[in-house]
């Protein structure tokens, strides 16, 4: 068992506060000075007074309590979290990067601009897709652009009774979220019992009313749609578009392009599959690959290269090579520039480090060692489908003589020093725990979340209450999330401003 | 380390599933004959499997040794001799009702009384429907309850999956990891049913513990838990696509989850009748077949909102009589809307209409799948079954 330690909660700024203590350095007003309206002033704000030493203490104290993929294994299925190389930090922190501010002239600007170019040049070529715009800064901003698009498609094509979105049951819960903000109705299909889409219920739904699909592959069992061909084809045939949420293209990449299996549009999270950081550590950016009959509808602005740039003379050379243009049809803006650049730099020192054959190595890495994870486990947790996964799988959070539950043996990882899966997703799955281990790993680190969770599991059967009441060893331990998310609490009770 | 007492009114019917054993449909007026047949009672057997498997759980966690739990309970076979067999310590239960003879539906609803009176945290009785029906009719909203499964007809939703399912459940409850939700508490007529119709009534909504099951993850479309919200969203989606229509006649099922869109648009919907709404305005409530056929004749466009029954899945037939198959012809199987939670639909995989018509009935379930809104612009396919 690990050794456990002393607990410490970590004062908030106002517990910490000291009256008249203060940073304060502030330079002499040298502008005129305004009054304030009235009804803004006040005299008691109650902000917290600390010294800069107190400042920095209490945010490295918090920064050092903060799980995170370079502290740690972090198994959280559907999110991809593979190391970030620091390499791709280096080239992001390079200052013509950095430095360079959206506004500046195009010229001053082309390497940039050269940068993102060959980004959508290679996701075109990832994905087998017609073009790529790198506009939405995040999966379900993805999602949203791609539906928005779909909208535009089939009102071009006066087909404006196509309301319906079909959305398999193992859906990412952004799905039917982003659908309905897209002005759709969700309909959501079920699965088969081998973890697939049922294709006799999405038979059955595919009439005129639908816009299009949205499905993800692999689903979130980590199962390859092995119909995949018919139900695109069956979505098709209805005169609708398929969607594929690109969370889980890292078990794909490099190895299946899904515009050759004819999904329509897809979004990229370049923060999971290409090795860009998420989370607390970064913003995301969801690129949007299309096949051609939606690329007029791309949002803008994207880059292209200027015709006979190749042919201009030496001394023309500092002509633009590089400019922006916005498609035809398009949907417009998705974000007031051009979407996560510094993202874009991470993602493309990652692809060219990698390479064509660095990422095709990248996803069978990733689906070995989900796999032998989950040869590791088998007969202690029993599997959501016992079928060779990809990337990720889905283990039930039960043991037999136990009345522990998932969010046990996730609260008791933590314990153990690790990140938990995801938990009670996918809905499906009773109890799921759902991992993924990621290329990044090596096999000791895999044995050592095995042997753990071996031990959890024996631990649940001798003692449950060590589960039930854990995490022991982490400053704070099991919330109440019940109460938690009926009774929030948004603000701390020493901010006393009068509103 | 401060205490804590819960109180756990603890109730057993101990006539309860004798008749299934001999063929008898319950047990209802009918516990001599069984015996006769040579039934043995089951119910104690199955409530001290429960009171066991919590008893185990509660010496193994020492995270609530603060927790004091307090029995209420009858005496004889309507608890006392379970606890005492199951090890329960003379000071750790209390006997709020003594049995004269044998034990009665009025015992039951006496029993239920001093419960509340005691303040017990929550009810747990074995038996079926009858019982449930029995005590939700004095508990009322005021407390949850739970059933051991131990009766001929189980169709209400207040029952555990079985008697071990059902002392995790308690444990739970216990502990404050769950929340409660309303479960509808369904019955069979069983002189009805002996007659060989299956006839079940919705009778009353009850409150019973409720898992949210999916708190976790931001992927999660956090559903479940809060069932209200769903169904204000359910309620929000069907006035959207009713707006456009100011001359439709919007007809409202039986059951809790259309009362609650009743509720959210503001009109006295009964729970257990048929009532008609136009243009917001509620024209009548608690129709017979006679009265709805009349309001057909009246408004040419339509819609029928209906809910299935929890688990077993009828959306017709079962506890809305009232739309028989002349009235459904009457309403078109198109203008039929079906809404659950999908809280409901978690333990409904089926759905299923029975109309007394077959060919209506192979109608209405379709191709084998039918649409049902889960939420504001959700939908789900959900199998059919005829």
């Amino acid at each position: 068992m690990p050794e456990i330690e002393k607990r410490s909660i970590e004062k908030t700024v106002y517990e910490l506060s000291s009256q008249g203590r203060s940073t304060n350095l502030m330079p002499e007003c040298d502008v005129p000075e305004a009054k304030l309206p009235v009804d803004l002033l006040h005299e008691d704000l109650h902000l917290p007074e600390l010294s800069e030493l107190d400042v920095v203490r209490h945010f490295i104290r918090l920064s050092q309590r903060n799980f995170c993929v370079d502290s740690g294994f972090y198994p959280l299925g559907s999110c991809t979290m593979k190391y970030n190389p620091k390499i791709n930090e280096a080239c992001a922190r390079l200052a013509g990067f950095s430095q360079s501010h959206p506004l500046q002239p195009i010229d001053t600007v082309q390497g940039n601009l050269a940068l993102m170019f060959e980004l959508q040049e290679w996701l075109k070529e990832i994905g087998g897709f017609a073009a790529v715009s790198l506009q939405p800064t995040a999966g379900a901003q993805g999602e949203l652009t791609a539906l928005l698009m779909m909208r535009a498609y089939f009102r071009d094509r006066d087909e404006t009774g196509r309301t319906q979105i079909l959305i398999p049951d193992s859906a990412h819960g952004t799905n039917p979220a982003s659908t309905t903000m897209a002005g759709f109705e969700a309909l959501e299909i079920p699965s088969d019992e081998h973890g697939n889409l049922d294709l006799a219920a999405l038979k059955a739904a595919c009439d005129a009313s639908v816009a299009g699909l949205m499905i993800t592959n692999p689903n979130t069992l980590g199962l390859f749609e092995r119909n995949i061909e018919s139900i695109v084809r069956c979505v098709h045939n209805c005169g609708g578009l398929v969607y594929g949420d690109g969370a889980n293209m890292n078990a794909l990449v490099g190895a299946v392009r899904p515009g050759d299996l004819g999904i329509d549009v897809m979004h990229y999270n370049l923060h999971k599959t290409f090795g860009t950081p998420h989370g607390g550590g970064g913003p995301g950016s969801g690129p949007l690959g299309v096949s051609e009959k939606l690329a007029s509808y791309l949002p803008g602005p994207m880059v292209c290269r200027l015709k006979n740039a190749e042919k201009s003379e030496p001394a023309e050379k500092i002509k633009p090579v590089y400019t922006l243009f916005t498609p035809e049809k398009s949907i417009g803006r998705m974000n007031s520039h051009f979407g996560s650049f510094g993202v874009f730099v991470r993602a493309y020192a990652y692809i060219l480090q990698h390479g064509a054959e660095g990422l095709k190595q990248s996803a069978l890495h990733a689906v070995l060692n989900a796999n032998y994870l989950r040869e590791r486990l088998r007969g202690i947790y029993p599997l959501s489908h016992d079928r060779t996964c990809m990337h990720e799988f889905v283990l039930q959070g039960k043991i037999e003589g136990s009345s522990v539950r998932a969010v046990d043996i996730s609260k008791r990882l933590l314990d153990y020093g690790f990140h938990p899966p995801t938990t009670y997703f996918p809905l499906i799955v009773p109890e799921a725990l759902m991992i993924e281990p990621t290329e990044t790993e090596s096999k000791q680190t895999l044995d050592a979340f095995a042997d753990a969770l071996k031990a959890i599991a024996q631990e649940a059967v001798d003692h449950p209450e060590t589960l039930q009441t854990a995490p022991h060893a982490t400053p704070v331990g099991r919330l109440d999330e019940v109460r938690a998310a009926r009774k929030l609490k948004l603000r701390d009770d020493g901010l006393q401003i009068k509103l | 380390m401060p205490m804590f007492i819960k109180r756990v009114g603890f109730l057993i019917n101990p006539i309860a599933g004798m008749g299934g054993r001999v063929g008898l449909k319950g047990t209802d007026g009918l516990a001599d004959k069984a015996r006769a047949l040579g039934a043995e009672p089951v119910a104690q057997q199955r409530a001290k499997q429960t009171v066991d498997e919590l008893l185990r759980l509660l010496s193994g966690a020492s995270s609530i040794s603060c927790l004091l739990l307090q029995w209420l309970t009858c005496s004889g076979d309507m608890g006392e001799t379970v606890l005492q067999s199951a090890g329960v310590s003379a000071n750790a239960f209390e006997i709020v009702h003594r049995i004269a003879g044998d034990p009665s539906a009025e015992d039951t609803r006496q029993a239920v009384q001093h419960f509340l009176k005691k303040q017990a945290d929550l009810i747990v009785f074995c038996g079926g429907d009858g019982t449930a029906r029995d005590i939700c009719s004095v508990a009322g909203f005021d407390v949850p309850i739970l059933g051991i499964p131990s009766g001929v007809k189980m169709f209400s939703g207040v029952f555990g999956a079985n008697p071990a399912h059902c002392a995790e459940i308690i444990y739970a409850f216990l502990q404050d990891r769950l929340t409660t939700a309303q479960a509808d508490v369904l019955d069979l007529d069983e002189a009805r049913y002996r007659a060989g119709e299956w006839k079940v009534q919705l009778y009353q909504v009850a409150l019973t513990p409720f898992e949210p099951k999916h708190m976790q993850s931001a992927k999660t479309l956090i559903e479940d838990i809060d069932e209200t919200a769903i169904k204000d969203g359910i309620a929000e989606f069907l006035l959207e696509q009713f707006r456009c229509d100011a001359s439709m006649l919007v007809l409202l099922g039986a059951g809790s989850t259309v009362k609650s869109v009743g509720d959210r648009w503001g009109i006295e919907k009964t729970l257990l009748g048929i009532d008609a709404v136009v243009n917001g305005e509620l024209i009548g409530r608690d129709l017979n077949e006679q009265q709805i056929l009349e309001l057909l004749g009246k408004f040419k466009t339509r819609k029928l909102v209906l809910s299935p029954i929890g688990a077993q899945g009828f959306v017709l037939g079962r506890g809305n009589l009232q739309l028989s198959h002349t009235v459904i012809r009457a309403i078109g199987s198109q203008n039929i809307i079906v809404i659950a939670t999908p809280t409901k639909l978690a333990r409904t995989p089926v759905l299923r209409f029975d109309t007394g018509d077959a060919a209506l009935d192979r109608e209405l379930a379709a191709n084998g799948f039918i649409r049902v809104i889960t939420g504001y612009r959700r939908r789900r396919l959900v199998k059919t079954m005829l």
